[in-house]
């Protein structure tokens, strides 16, 4: 029982007081805080809170905006892949473009003209991207790119070919430099048929 | 052995032999054991339409050349049989060859070759259903791509009716064309079967071609404001077409009494 008593003792009145005082006296004498750190304290407590998901998530880099940024420029240049020139690339397949779509073109033209006696049509273009050869394929050569060179006129980029062409409808396309193909966007186009697009000319013979 | 191999094997003992049963047909005698003719002998000229080069009466034998040289064994001998087939339904098989000779020159798979020139057979048979027995080479043609383009054969039978003793070669391209810019099939239809109604018309309608074309680069509503601008500047006393400028426009519903 002696022991229960030394354990469980309570300070009497009179040391509880004393107790009171040195405890006003320990706080008297702690040093007054600076102006702000209270501010600062709680912006620190507040800032690591929001954070504390991600940071796990994403093995403590935090987001920021600009990787949205970063992300949209890279997915712009993979699509329009700025850097490819025409004229280069793979297979001709996968490069049949129209007109308009070719590199460093202004206005591209493309005019094809029924000759007056009908058995010729003479295929003009105006291609001012550089292109070194420039051929017309179609199913009046058997889509030959060898068969109809165009000739190119002295002084700008246009190219030409004349072409004796029975009456009917005829399918066409431009190649550029052995490699891609080209169409005229505001002639008439054929279905792509899984090959690419092309052109069509009719050529009347007779009455309509 | 798998079907490749067999087809090799059929394939190289046509060229050991010069058996292919094309080479008795009399029209290609001197060609050679590479290069193979197919004659097209299906189609007749319409009566009063002789700017093509199949006319009335004269049942023309068309050759076209078949360079087997450029497939592969197993394309070439797949493609002779679709040609086979196609003659024997009576469909011309020129179409058909330079479509062949276009995924070759564009480097194209043998598989992807065959599966255009397969399902442009098909086009062609159902155009010519739409169109008449009738029809030229060069209609037909057209009819199908007018069918892959999203047109209707009631549509094709439509301008045939339009054009019935002249060729419809140019309707047809024209109407092609402005569909696949975006001009609602309907509307197309009224627009050009208008203007084919007119006599000497196919300027008209490489007209509207053009206005249209120049036109849908800005959308598909501008290209359908412009053929109606041309139709009412063509066709005297024209009504406007049916179909709306846009499918996706809701009708108005009137007020509730």
């Amino acid at each position: 029982m002696s022991d229960d008593k030394s354990m469980l003792t309570f300070p009497s009145p009179d040391e509880d007081v004393v107790l009171a005082a040195q405890i006003a006296a320990m706080y008297a004498a702690t040093p007054t805080p600076e102006a702000g750190a209270a501010e600062r304290c709680a912006r620190a407590v507040i800032a690591g809170s929001m954070h504390a998901s991600t940071r796990s998530s994403l093995g403590g880099l935090r987001p920021r905006w600009w990787w949205g940024a970063v992300a949209a420029a890279l997915l712009v240049a993979v699509t329009m892949r700025p850097w490819r020139a025409i004229g280069r690339g793979g297979g001709a397949n996968a490069s049949t473009t129209t007109l308009s779509d070719a590199g460093g073109v202004t206005q591209p033209t493309g005019l094809v003209t029924v000759l007056a006696n009908g058995t010729a049509v003479r295929f003009d273009l105006r291609l001012p991207a550089t292109a070194n050869e420039v051929a017309i394929v179609g199913d009046f050569n058997g889509w030959d790119e060898n068969a109809t060179p165009m000739l190119r006129r002295s002084g700008d980029d246009s190219w030409s070919a004349q072409v004796p062409l029975t009456p009917g409808r005829h399918v066409y396309a431009f190649v550029i430099d052995g490699t891609r193909w080209l169409v005229d966007p505001l002639a008439p186009q054929v279905p792509d048929s899984g090959f690419g697009p092309s052109n069509a000319v009719v050529v009347e013979g007779g009455t309509q | 052995m798998t079907a490749h191999g067999v087809a090799l094997l059929v394939v190289v003992g046509q060229l050991l032999t010069g058996a292919d049963p094309r080479l008795a047909a009399p029209a290609f005698a001197g060609d050679s054991a590479r290069r193979v003719a197919v004659v097209d002998t299906t189609h007749k000229g319409r009566s009063d339409g002789p700017q093509l080069p199949c006319r009335v009466g004269d049942c023309v034998r068309q050759q076209i050349q078949f360079d087997a040289a450029r497939f592969d064994s197993v394309t070439a001998f797949a493609l002779r049989s679709i040609l086979d087939s196609a003659a024997e339904r009576g469909l011309p098989t020129a179409p058909l060859i330079n479509r062949a000779l276009e995924g070759s020159a564009r480097k194209v798979g043998g598989v992807r070759i065959l599966k255009a020139v397969r399902e442009f057979a098909t086009a062609l048979e159902l155009a010519r259903e739409a169109l008449g027995a009738e029809s030229t080479v060069a209609e037909l043609e057209v009819g199908a791509d007018a069918l892959r383009a999203g047109v209707d054969a009631r549509m094709l039978t439509a301008i045939r009716a339009a054009r019935p003793s002249s060729s419809a070669v140019t309707a047809l391209v024209v109407l092609t064309d402005i569909v696949s810019r975006g001009v609602p099939a309907v509307t197309a239809r009224d627009a050009v079967t208008a203007i084919a109604r007119m006599p000497r018309s196919d300027d008209a309608l490489l007209g509207l071609q053009v206005m249209v074309a120049k036109n849908a680069v800005r959308g598909p509503g501008m290209a359908v404001d412009a053929l109606r601008r041309y139709l009412r500047g063509t066709v005297p006393g024209s009504d406007p077409p049916s179909a709306p400028a846009t499918v996706d426009r809701k009708p108005i519903r009137p007020p509730s009494l």
